[in-house]
């Protein structure tokens, strides 16, 4: 498998603060991961640092067999790499269809038929946003947004997909539509990055997965096996007492 | 009595169609660049001496400040030449072209003698793309800059383009010819076909505004740019191309707006920043980011100015700049309204 994005010793601060301490990480194309961990970890940080919003200290980051290091946001956007953001981002006044034809932005060029295609697609996928597509993004429900946010993602047709909390604030009913779109974009061969604070949703739906604390990645591994390591399920699975380990003594 | 309200009421909404102009670009800049444009009145006097000169039959003095500004572009990308030299040349060609097509475009419409509206349409030419070379030198090199920064930049800009226009017009004001001379009696007031000109050309370049807003993708990402930068990145609309965008229509609504009012007053190199401060306090009703209540605003400023003109002529400044605080006012107690 040839890798689509290679991290290495990546770090990001805020002023003098580390959020991300040298991160080393890879993805193979077709490939799923997930970042999960407490909040604070520097799971926002690291993608908001891969989408180039946050410059890097220090360290490399490979898309493509490119140096992403001097370029903006929207020259990653071109190169592939997209992103469906935490606080959604949308557009208040602009309908549902204006967002999907705005995140066809670069592609504008392509004709109208793939555009109208590439909308279509994106209805089969996500059906609510067909019926709410005249609608205005600031009188949609949370759920419809984060929708429209993935939709819009989408539009862009990335190379890397990074997905930063998509479940945050929905009803149950409606983060499982969601993952379930990601299912299936993942059984289309789409690449991406899933960050999570629901551990187990992201290990059903991921490949491999990471756990970030405190800007360090302190364990990884295949999402089965993550699944069963000790710490993870007692910290982020809900089973056992995160403390015991440091209230007991061991025997 | 109520022919001269009858007349007043004319005069304020002619003047309030010119403000109308102005208040648009400011807000159209203020929105997607969060440029406080206080430069924006010079726009007005480029426009104003652009036409005057045409009409006069001189090349406009406008074209040293484009010819210079392209100039100026191309040696601001000279690092890109290391980089990627290819790029580098079609970007230095394309605007040698452009420099070289100005200076036709004006030879051309000279020897024609184009009618007013003709030369209008190429004093437009000539000085909308001032706009982007301005935001190319100040905004484009610092786009997160605070707002307080971008202020007293546009301050800098607004007295260089005063000084530049000093430079090359001199101090002389020039009559402009209106677009049509005469006038019509309706009822009890004399109108001119001046102000039915005014009111045409507004009303066409904010419907043209609002079909390029609503009905291309490109009025689109404008929209975006201005309700959520980040957002708009994250689709892969560049924040310079959005800021280059606005900055061309608003000099162009600017300067079409000094077009429309040298007729009634004179022109000169100083009579844009009068007009720039009294769009502002027009677009401070809508609070920079507000069109319908800018508009609403600017033409209680023209209505008030035709009115004190009449009334007390000599504090007709005095009295539309002391509207600002009424306007504030307002604007606190409505806000405290809605955050309650």
């Amino acid at each position: 498998m040839t890798k689509l994005l290679e991290v290495s010793g990546l770090t990001v601060g805020y002023g003098d603060a580390v959020a991300l301490d040298t991160i080393s990480f890879d993805v193979a194309r077709g490939e799923f991961v997930t970042f999960i961990g407490p909040n604070g970890a520097g799971k926002t940080t690291l993608l908001n640092s891969l989408m180039g919003v946050l410059r890097q200290k220090a360290g490399a980051v490979m898309f493509d067999g490119e140096d992403l290091a001097d370029l903006k946001p929207e020259a990653r956007v071109a190169r592939g790499i997209v992103i469906v953001p935490e606080r959604r981002e949308l557009f208040p006044g602009l309908s549902v269809e204006d967002h999907l034809r705005l995140g066809a932005f670069l592609r504008r060029n392509e004709g109208r038929e793939k555009m109208a295609a590439a909308l279509e697609r994106i209805y089969v996928l996500l059906p609510k946003l067909k019926e709410r597509r005249r609608q205005l993004a600031g009188t949609l429900s949370g759920g419809e947004q984060q929708m429209v946010a993935v939709g819009r993602a989408l539009m862009a047709e990335p190379k890397l997909l990074m997905l930063d909390e998509p479940s945050t604030g929905l009803a149950p009913r409606i983060t499982e539509e969601i993952f379930e779109a990601i299912d299936q974009l993942k059984a289309h061969g789409m690449t991406g990055i899933l960050v999570e604070q629901n551990a187990h949703l992201a290990l059903s739906v991921a490949d491999r997965g990471f756990v970030l604390e405190v800007g360090n990645v302190v364990a990884s591994g295949g999402a089965d096996d993550l699944k069963q390591d000790p710490r993870v399920l007692a910290a982020y699975l809900g089973a056992g007492d995160r403390y015991r380990e440091t209230t007991t003594p061991e025997s | 009595m109520t022919d001269t309200i009858l007349f007043l009421l004319v005069d304020g909404l002619t003047n309030g169609l010119v403000y109308a102009l102005l208040a648009l670009s400011l807000v159209l800049v203020f929105t997607v660049t969060r440029v406080v444009n206080i430069a924006q009145g010079e726009y007005v006097m480029l426009g104003a001496l652009t036409l005057a000169d045409l009409l006069q039959g001189r090349m406009p003095g406008t074209l040293y400040l484009l010819v210079g500004g392209l100039a100026l572009c191309v040696l601001l990308d000279a690092p890109r030449w290391r980089r990627d030299w290819r790029r580098a040349l079609a970007f230095a060609g394309g605007l040698i072209v452009a420099a070289v097509a100005a200076v036709a475009l004006t030879r051309g419409a000279l020897a024609l003698q184009l009618p007013v509206i003709g030369m209008m349409a190429v004093a437009l030419v000539l000085v909308a793309p001032i706009g982007v070379l301005i935001y190319r030198f100040t905004v484009h090199p610092i786009p997160n800059a605070t707002t307080i920064v971008f202020v007293i930049i546009s301050v800098g800009v607004s007295m260089i383009v005063q000084g530049l226009g000093l430079l090359i017009w001199g101090a002389n004001p020039y009559p402009v010819d209106p677009i049509a001379s005469g006038g019509l009696m309706m009822g009890p007031v004399f109108i001119p076909y001046q102000s039915f000109a005014i009111l045409i050309v507004a009303l066409l370049s904010m419907g043209g505004l609002y079909l390029f807003s609503e009905f291309t993708l490109m009025g689109k990402a404008l929209q975006a740019s201005a309700m959520n930068r980040l957002g708009a990145q994250f689709c892969g609309i560049p924040v310079n191309m959005a800021g280059g965008l606005a900055f061309l229509l608003a000099a162009a609504f600017s300067a079409i707006s000094g077009m429309l009012l040298a007729p009634l007053i004179t022109a000169n190199y100083e009579m844009g920043f009068m007009v720039g401060l009294k769009g502002f306090v027009g677009a401070a009703m809508g609070g920079l980011v507000d069109y319908p209540l800018s508009l609403v605003g600017v033409m209680i400023v023209g209505g008030l100015e035709s009115t004190s003109a009449y009334l007390a002529s000599a504090y007709r400044d005095v009295l539309v700049f002391s509207l600002l605080i009424p306007i504030l006012l307002w604007r606190n107690a409505k806000q405290r309204v809605e955050t309650r």
